[in-house]
This record gives structure tokens, C-alpha cells and sequence, in this order.
């Protein structure tokens, strides 16, 4: 029943967040290139987005290997044109054969980004976050959530290759991003596992390869419509062991999620397979799926707005 | 799972109901004549390139210019819904470069550049 309640009361702090806040605009456009909104890692750009829902399935690294549902929402607000602020949850239902099941929500998570640097002609953007995991606020009863509060600041990039020249032709519509962070508890020991929590590095990347990007800024090759709204992407998702990891294994732990994102007016849909890189990943094949809204194109003269500052920059005549 | 599932199921068909209700967005390039990346046997009169939403024509521009860097466009784009148009002069074989700025009716702006060829296809 908490669990409920939490989830209620999520909801309906999302709905109030959709329909009350006014002012703000634009996701990841930088120059020409568009910058889809990454499953598995993070874009580079603050923005006004919802992803409701995420939801995977894997089977974890246990043995034997439990199997592992997830679904989680986040929404992203700009505060002024550069800086933003995320809050999401996850809900969690691990089921062990033959054994217990386990279902909460993880942590609540914060993610405060400040964009550093948007170069429309270079198709880069570099943007810096602090990502809170609120410790408590999970179900640490069932191990899904902790004890201990998490803090981790997080470089993020993306670079679209537009600005080679035009003799790479379809190369051009290739683009990637990334991020790296440490994750910095606010304990080094977890009294209730009777474990050491260790520091870590997360790090990410993806390739993305952009058909909108190439009908529209390198050769239309008059395909179907559905194929021009493609972006074919390709993430990883690694964790790296760093400090304080006494008793636990030091190998890098992660997936390589190859898949695919839709564009749509005011939304996309992504879908990734997730392969793990080794057994202390996972065991097989999962799955990761997500909706993904642009509140800016939804909500234009509202949520679509930043909260301060002036009303983006959009009424600005170019210069020639 | 089955109540926030069906938690996440309600307040997603919501949002879903309130954009569908609302929407607009950014104004990508639909097409454009001469097609993005051909090759034309004779040099167009003119650049025409519509978009997937209207534009607001005081703050969307588009200009074409040759090998050289030089404008060969007629100087002043005309709008019309979703539809940016401008005259050429007359240009040889070799080939342009198409730059273009667009404000959608809702206020997002885009831009983009592509480049079309005037010779043997």
C-alpha cells in the first residue's frame, strides 16, 4: 500500500507539473542537428521533456538469474534558458524462481543540468549535471531501494558530424553522444548488507545515425515516410567500479543497447535490445522501451517555456 | 505491478489526450525542389522548400549560393503556410548551397543547409 500511495502521489505530481507551470521551449536542436533523447543514457541538453513510461525486462546477474521488470517516469524542466532541473522514479518487481518476489521503487532522483555550450555550427553541445539519489526514499526494506544517498556529477557531450565536408556524403548524418560521471556516497558502509558501498564511475555513450538528418541536409532519397523518422542508435551503458570496493568485484558492469528511436511531431518512441557485456551483467537479452514527450511542442506558451528569464530565443530574426 | 502500471497507463493516455490537443512543433523540411542532394540537368527559377508546419514569414529566411560563396538568390524569400520560396538568378552548372532559417507559428525556430547540383545528372 505505500507503494501505492507513492506511485499515486508521483502521478499526480506530474499531472500538476503538465498543467500548472508556465513559460519555456526546445529540445536537443543544435544548428541542423536534432539530438534524440537517449534511453539508456542521457542527452546533452536541458529541456522540457517527459518520458512516461520507461520500461525494461532483463534477467539479472544472479544464479540462478532472477528476472527483472522496471518501469519508470522522469520530467525534465528548464528553470532559465541553460539551466534544468529532472525528477523521475523507478518502479521495480525482481522475481527469483522459486523464490521471493521483491517490488518497490527505487529511489527518488533528482538530476539539476547546466547547459555549457550549445556550437550550432559544430553540431556540439556539452552540458554538466549533479544527479541525486535520495536515499530513504526507496524501498530499502526490499534491497531496491538504499539507505544512503547517492551523488554523482555527470559531463555529458554530443557531437554531430554535419560540419565535415561535403564530400562524406551519408557520413554526415552520423552523430554521437556520452557522458561520464562519479558516484560519491553518502556512506562507504551499508550497515544492513554488511557491505562496503563502493564509488563508482558510470559512463556512457551512443552512435546515432539520423534518416530525418539525411533527407533533409544531405541527399533525399525519397524513402518512405516512416523511414525518414528514424534515428538507428546504438547506447552503452557501463558502471566501473573506482573506490572503496572491498569484497566486490572490480569488473565493469553494463549493457550495449543496439535499437531504434521514432520521431514523432510532439513525441518519440525508442526501443533497445540490452546485451550485457559480461555474466556480472546479466544473463540474455533484455528489453527497453520508452515514450517520450516534447512538453515544448505540446505545451509551446506554457510548460514549453523556462520557468525565469526572458521567453527563449525564438523571435530572433537571422542574419541574412 | 498491476496498480502502478495502470497508475503509469492513466497518467500517460492524460498527457497523451492534452498534446494531442494542443500540439504543434518545430518546423523540419518536408521537401524541397530541387530534391535535397540531386543532381538537375538545367538550373531551377527558383528554391522551394515546404515544411511540416506553418512559418511565420517576417523571421524565416532562406538563402542559395554558388561554389564561390556568392548569393545567386533573387533576395527576398516569400511564405506561404508552410511553404519558403525564392527566386535564382541565372546560374550555370556547379554547385549551390540552400541556407535556411525557419520560425514555426508557435514560435520554435530551425535551420538547415543542403546543397543541389546544375549539370549532367
Amino acid at each position: 500500500m505505500p507503494a501505492l500511495r507513492a506511485s499515486q502521489t508521483f502521478a499526480l505530481g506530474l499531472l500538476f507539473a503538465v498543467l500548472s507551470y508556465s513559460e519555456a521551449f526546445a529540445h536537443c536542436f543544435v544548428g541542423a542537428r536534432f539530438f534524440p533523447a537517449t534511453l539508456a543514457i542521457d542527452d546533452p541538453c536541458v529541456a522540457d521533456e517527459l518520458s512516461l513510461p520507461t520500461i525494461s525486462w532483463e534477467k539479472t546477474a544472479d544464479m540462478p538469474p532472477a528476472s527483472e521488470w522496471d518501469a519508470s517516469a522522469e520530467i525534465s524542466k528548464r528553470i532559465t534558458e541553460d539551466l534544468g532541473i529532472s525528477i523521475g522514479d523507478t518502479w521495480s518487481q525482481i522475481n527469483h524462481p522459486g523464490g521471493p518476489k521483491m517490488a518497490g521503487f527505487a529511489d527518488l532522483e533528482t538530476t539539476l543540468q547546466y547547459q555549457l555550450l550549445k556550437d550550432s555550427d559544430h553540431e556540439f553541445a556539452e552540458l554538466l549535471g549533479l544527479i541525486v539519489d535520495w536515499g530513504g526514499t526507496g524501498a530499502s526494506n526490499s534491497g531496491i531501494g538504499t539507505a544512503y544517498t547517492l551523488l554523482t556529477p555527470t559531463y555529458y557531450f554530443g557531437k554531430g558530424f554535419g560540419d565535415l565536408p561535403d564530400q562524406a556524403g551519408w557520413l554526415r548524418a552520423f552523430a554521437v553522444t556520452g557522458e561520464i560521471g562519479y558516484q560519491i556516497p553518502s556512506r562507504s558502509f551499508d550497515v544492513v548488507q554488511q557491505a562496503a558501498v563502493p564509488q563508482a564511475v558510470p559512463w556512457g555513450a551512443s552512435i546515432q545515425y539520423s534518416m530525418p538528418y539525411l533527407k533533409s541536409e544531405i541527399q533525399d532519397l525519397q524513402l518512405p515516410d516512416f523511414i525518414n523518422h528514424l534515428i538507428l542508435i546504438t547506447e552503452a551503458q557501463m558502471t566501473t567500479p573506482a573506490a572503496n570496493n572491498f569484497g566486490n568485484s572490480w569488473v565493469t558492469t553494463g549493457t550495449i543497447n543496439p535499437g531504434v528511436i521514432y520521431i514523432g511531431g510532439t513525441y518519440q518512441i525508442g526501443l533497445e535490445a540490452q546485451v550485457p557485456v559480461n555474466r556480472e551483467s546479466g544473463h540474455g537479452i533484455g528489453v527497453l522501451g520508452q515514450l517520450h514527450f516534447y512538453l515544448d511542442d505540446m505545451f509551446p506558451q506554457t510548460v514549453g517555456q523556462p520557468l525565469l528569464g526572458p521567453k527563449t530565443a525564438a523571435a530572433q530574426k537571422p542574419n541574412f | 505491478m498491476r496498480n502502478p502500471m495502470r497508475t503509469l497507463l492513466v497518467v500517460t493516455s492524460l498527457v497523451l489526450a492534452l498534446g494531442a490537443s494542443a500540439a504543434r512543433a518545430h518546423a523540419f523540411l518536408d521537401r524541397a525542389s530541387p530534391l535535397v542532394g540531386s543532381t538537375v540537368a538545367s538550373a531551377p527559377h527558383e528554391v522551394i522548400l515546404t515544411f511540416t508546419q506553418n512559418l511565420e514569414a517576417a523571421f524565416s529566411t532562406v538563402e542559395v549560393t554558388d561554389g564561390n560563396g556568392a548569393r545567386v538568390d533573387q533576395g527576398k524569400a516569400s511564405v506561404s503556410g508552410n511553404t519558403m520560396r525564392i527566386g535564382l538568378k541565372a546560374a550555370g552548372p556547379g554547385s549551390y548551397k540552400v541556407n535556411w532559417h525557419a520560425l514555426s507559428v508557435d514560435t520554435h525556430t530551425t535551420q538547415g543547409a543542403f546543397t543541389f547540383r546544375i549539370g549532367n545528372p
